[in-house]
């Protein structure tokens, strides 16, 4: 029994080591390390490729270096993992026993190199290894261990030639010893690109059609490139360099770009370094940078000088005026004899009020890192924050109009207020808070809007806009601590304030105004009114909550406000999906040549004379002609759908809407025989889907 | 806050000037006249109101190749001339350069291969090729009656001179023809294209 155990078991043994001689034989014979598929070109070999490693036997658990060396013929070259305009990458598919892990292939830097006709391609002449770390599994057979690789590559000149090969490559078991191949490796490895050493910084931008790549830390005399790797779904032109910019094209995307992978290269000829950019460099890499930052100090002082502008511009909106010089006749009693105690206490309050925009930038700046860090760019170039600022901006216009108010929820100011009730330096502070977020229902259209525009700019100029806007809206009371006696020359709270309030939301629509336009260069007139539509809903939704959802209204007014609103979501989402449902019909523009040809090919033909603008032409289509029942029809008799398109008054068609005694648009013709001789059956102005079914039943 | 309006108006003015030539999907196809192998002349302007297959086309590709021993690009030709489809094949090979062939041969290849393409294109100055901006051998553009483009890019998504990948590829030529002449929108509408160079004169 026993002994029959260890037979059987040694018979396994034996089966399994005759198995792997087999596979290793079969290796050897296909080539051991040499090319299968010779690629001749008029009788030179182009390629060789080698299978080849740094040590001649294994250690159990350790790592060593597997490559495919590829000796190319003088003039041709294969191509690097981004091929440029033309070519195909060069490719290996590792077969490893089982228990070996292979980590990525490693690319060392390629060339950059033109091809006639304004042609790029990054590519390898002459020599290179492509290779990879391989660690063995910790038991290793007693056995020869057979390495296998696939490669594919495209090798041109000025023409192509695809090859392959099939390599392998037997390696024993034992100590790590260093192979002849290895200095071969050292040298490609350090072709390989680096990554970004501590002071080499990239940031990304997105500017129109290109991403504009700025570089940091390289001495200002050094030669730059970038060797990009673009998503697969993407298609970029060639990278262009100014002083330490780089600039990207990019053809077509299907996700928004805002920054690319690739090798960053310094230098140049024997000296140049490769360093990868990749989305691990980039998060430790400089925040992206809008243009902003190159606005140059004398911009920033301007900004910041309109930012203070702007804070004391605060002051006189009503929810902030009146409090004023009761702010300053509290600190002047409670500061008693000590005149500087005043300045001091209204110091802490000031200090408070900046506290809080301080904070406001803080969220500014973190939820655009957020948001950055999920791919979302937040840039004037990408359409859909247009559309959302645009809609902040509106809001706010009818906020400032007063067609509903802003409230500052009672529990959420209780505990501010609690602390605000304190005396001395920490209650003055809190003071300055708690006006500060008091006076939102009339700040908030204001800053709303500026912390919008702040999220396209970089994080430390924003912090310095908010700083600066709170610093002006605390000055007045800075000033009137010094001198009390000039609370006299601050205006006297009125109505004008509301009136200055509402005129505020002018300029709000102006700005809208503006932005309305970039969407419309961007995408069209369409999109433009498709933001219309938006703001219109939000126009009818603010006027349902100014009207039905005030804080003195009753809970059945609210009930009724949110049965409004969800009612006016619904109808919004249900036309907006009526408008822009695609026609299912197949509909060709109407010439003359192509009607006499359906003609002539003995088809049924159907006419509509549509435009644009013609309300009941798009009404007739959307509900009588591009129905189920009329599509259905027109398949089966093979009627050809053609559309006469009058929006911009083409003369032909003029010509035959009066031929059949019309001045406009709608009017449909169909010429159910399919020859030319009969005349056309006209259709009235309303038709149903049963007029046209009608007409086509007429033959 | 105006200033920062003013910036942004900058940064857009920068944008006007980074904007980046070429045909561009979704506008209208550049018109161009070119002989055929037969000496007639094929303008675009000509073909309103007919779908057009632009193909880049170079005999000796391996990339092309593919497409022809398959019988993928052949195929392709057959079905969609046959609905009404125009395909002109250009060729912009410079004299001298590969797949620079006189009309004669042209022919022959065409005769050969059974290709159902409507005609050859010779570009030999490479103008139209250039035009529109065609990199490699094969890139393929679709221009809808409208005189559009709908599609620019690769023939399929299978980037390799491998016979075998044509079955599994998924095909934008096909995918695209099939959803704009149902009245549908393109799923696709550029992507890179990949083949050989073509084979452009040096200037």
């Amino acid at each position: 029994m026993h002994t029959g155990l260890k037979k059987e078991a040694s018979y396994a043994e034996m089966l399994t080591r005759i198995l792997q001689w087999a596979v290793l034989w079969v290796g050897l014979l296909v080539g051991w390390g040499q090319p299968v598929q010779a690629q001749l070109y008029n009788g030179k070999e182009l390629v060789t490729a080698s299978l080849i490693s740094d040590v001649t036997t294994i250690q159990p658990g350790q790592k060593f270096r597997v490559g495919v060396l590829y000796r190319i013929e003088p003039g041709w070259h294969i191509y690097w993992k981004y091929s440029g305009d033309s070519g195909i990458p060069t490719k290996i598919e590792w077969q490893l026993p089982q228990g070996f892990k292979v980590g990525d292939l490693q690319w060392p830097l390629p060339m950059r190199e033109k091809e006639p006709g304004d042609l790029e391609v990054f590519d390898y002449t002459s020599e290179v290894l492509l290779f990879a770390d391989i660690e063995a599994p910790a038991t290793l057979p007693a056995q020869p261990i057979l390495l296998q690789a696939k490669t594919d590559w495209l090798v041109c000149q000025s023409l192509c030639v695809p090859g392959r090969a099939q390599l392998s490559l037997s390696l024993t078991g034992g100590g790590n010893t260093a192979s002849a191949s290895a200095s071969t490796f050292q040298k490609y490895a350090s072709f390989v690109p680096k990554q970004p050493a501590n002071p080499i910084k990239i940031g990304f931008s997105r500017v129109g059609k290109g991403l504009v790549a700025v570089v940091d830390g390289v001495r200002n005399d050094a030669t730059l490139d970038f060797f990009p790797i673009p998503p697969e779904d993407a298609v970029i032109g060639h990278v262009a360099r100014d002083g330490n910019r780089l600039t990207i094209p990019i053809d077509t995307e299907v996700k928004p770009i805002n920054r690319m992978e690739g090798v960053l290269v310094v230098g140049s000829g024997d000296t140049r370094q490769g360093y990868e950019i990749n989305e691990k460099t980039l998060l430790t890499a400089i925040q992206p940078e809008t243009g902003a930052s190159s606005v140059g100090l004398v911009g920033i002082l301007q900004m910041l000088g309109f930012a203070m502008i702007g804070g004391l511009i605060l002051n006189v909106m009503p929810c902030v005026l009146p409090v004023i010089s009761l702010k300053i006749f509290g600190f002047v009693s409670e500061a008693g004899t000590e005149p500087k105690k005043a300045f001091r206490l209204s110091m802490a309050f000031a200090l408070g009020i900046i506290g809080c925009f301080a904070a406001l930038a803080a969220i500014v700046v973190l939820l655009r890192t957020a948001g950055a860090q999920i791919g979302w760019g937040f840039q004037f170039q990408d359409y859909r924050f247009i559309l959302v600022i645009s809609c902040l901006v509106f809001a706010f216009a009818l906020n400032l109009f007063g067609v509903f108010e802003l409230s500052v929820s009672a529990q959420a100011t209780q505990g501010l207020a609690n602390l605000a009730r304190g005396h001395g330096y920490g209650g003055a502070f809190f003071q300055g808070v708690f006006a500060t977020v008091l006076a939102t229902p009339c700040t908030a259209p204001f800053l709303g809007t500026a912390s919008a525009f702040a999220f396209a700019q970089a994080g430390w100029v924003t912090f310095l806009v908010f700083l600066f806007i709170g610093f002006g809206m605390a000055l007045p009371y800075l000033l009137l601590a010094v001198n009390p006696q000039w609370l006299r020359y601050l205006p006297k709270p009125g109505a004008w304030m509301l009136r200055l309030k509402q005129s505020m939301g002018f300029l709000l629509v102006g700005t809208l105004l503006w932005l309305m336009w970039i969407l419309g260069q961007m995408r069209g007139v369409d999109a433009v009114v498709q933001l219309g539509g938006i703001l219109l809903v939000i126009a009818i939704l603010a006027w349902i909550k100014g009207s039905f959802w005030t804080p003195i209204s009753s809970g059945r007014s609210r009930l009724l406000a949110i049965v409004a609103m969800v009612f006016v979501l619904l109808l919004a989402t249900a036309s907006y999906g009526f408008v822009t449902k695609p026609s299912q019909l197949v509909w060709r523009p109407f010439s003359k040549s192509t009607l006499d040809e359906a003609l002539a090919a003995g088809k049924p033909v159907f006419i509509d004379f549509t435009a644009d603008w013609c309300i009941t032409c798009k009404t007739n289509e959307r509900f009588a002609i591009d129905t189920p029942k009329v599509r259905e029809e027109f398949l089966k008799r093979n009627v050809v759908a053609l559309k006469a398109d009058w929006t911009k008054g083409d003369p032909e068609i003029t010509q035959i809407l009066k031929q059949f005694g019309r001045a406009g648009v709608p009017m449909y013709l169909i010429y159910p025989s399919g020859t030319n001789e009969t005349q056309p059956v006209l259709l009235p102005e309303l038709i149903t889907s049963q007029t046209v079914l009608d007409a086509l039943n007429k033959t | 806050m105006i200033k920062t309006l003013l910036i942004t108006c900058g940064l857009l003015a920068l944008t006007a000037g980074l904007s980046f030539a070429e045909t561009e999907v979704g506008k209208a196809a550049p018109n161009f006249s070119l002989p055929d192998t037969n000496g007639k002349t094929h303008s675009l302007a000509d073909l309103k109101g007919k779908y057009v297959v632009l193909e880049w086309y170079q005999p000796d590709c391996p990339f092309v190749r593919k497409h022809y021993k398959s019988g993928n690009m052949q195929g392709l030709q057959k079905e969609y001339t046959a609905k009404g489809v125009t395909w002109l094949s250009i060729d912009s090979s410079a004299p001298g350069e590969e797949g620079n062939y006189p009309a004669g041969k042209l022919n022959e290849i065409a005769a050969q291969d059974g290709s159902s393409r409507t005609a050859l294109l010779l570009d030999p100055a490479g103008d139209v090729g250039r035009l529109y901006g065609a990199k490699t051998t094969p890139d393929m553009y679709i221009i809808d009656p409208n005189g559009i483009l709908v599609y620019k890019g690769a023939i399929d998504n299978k980037r390799s001179t491998d016979l075998a990948d044509v079955k599994t590829a998924t095909n934008y030529v096909k995918g695209t023809l099939d959803a704009v002449m149902a009245g549908k929108t393109a799923p696709t509408t550029a992507t890179q294209p990949y083949g050989c160079s073509v084979k452009y004169a040096s200037k």
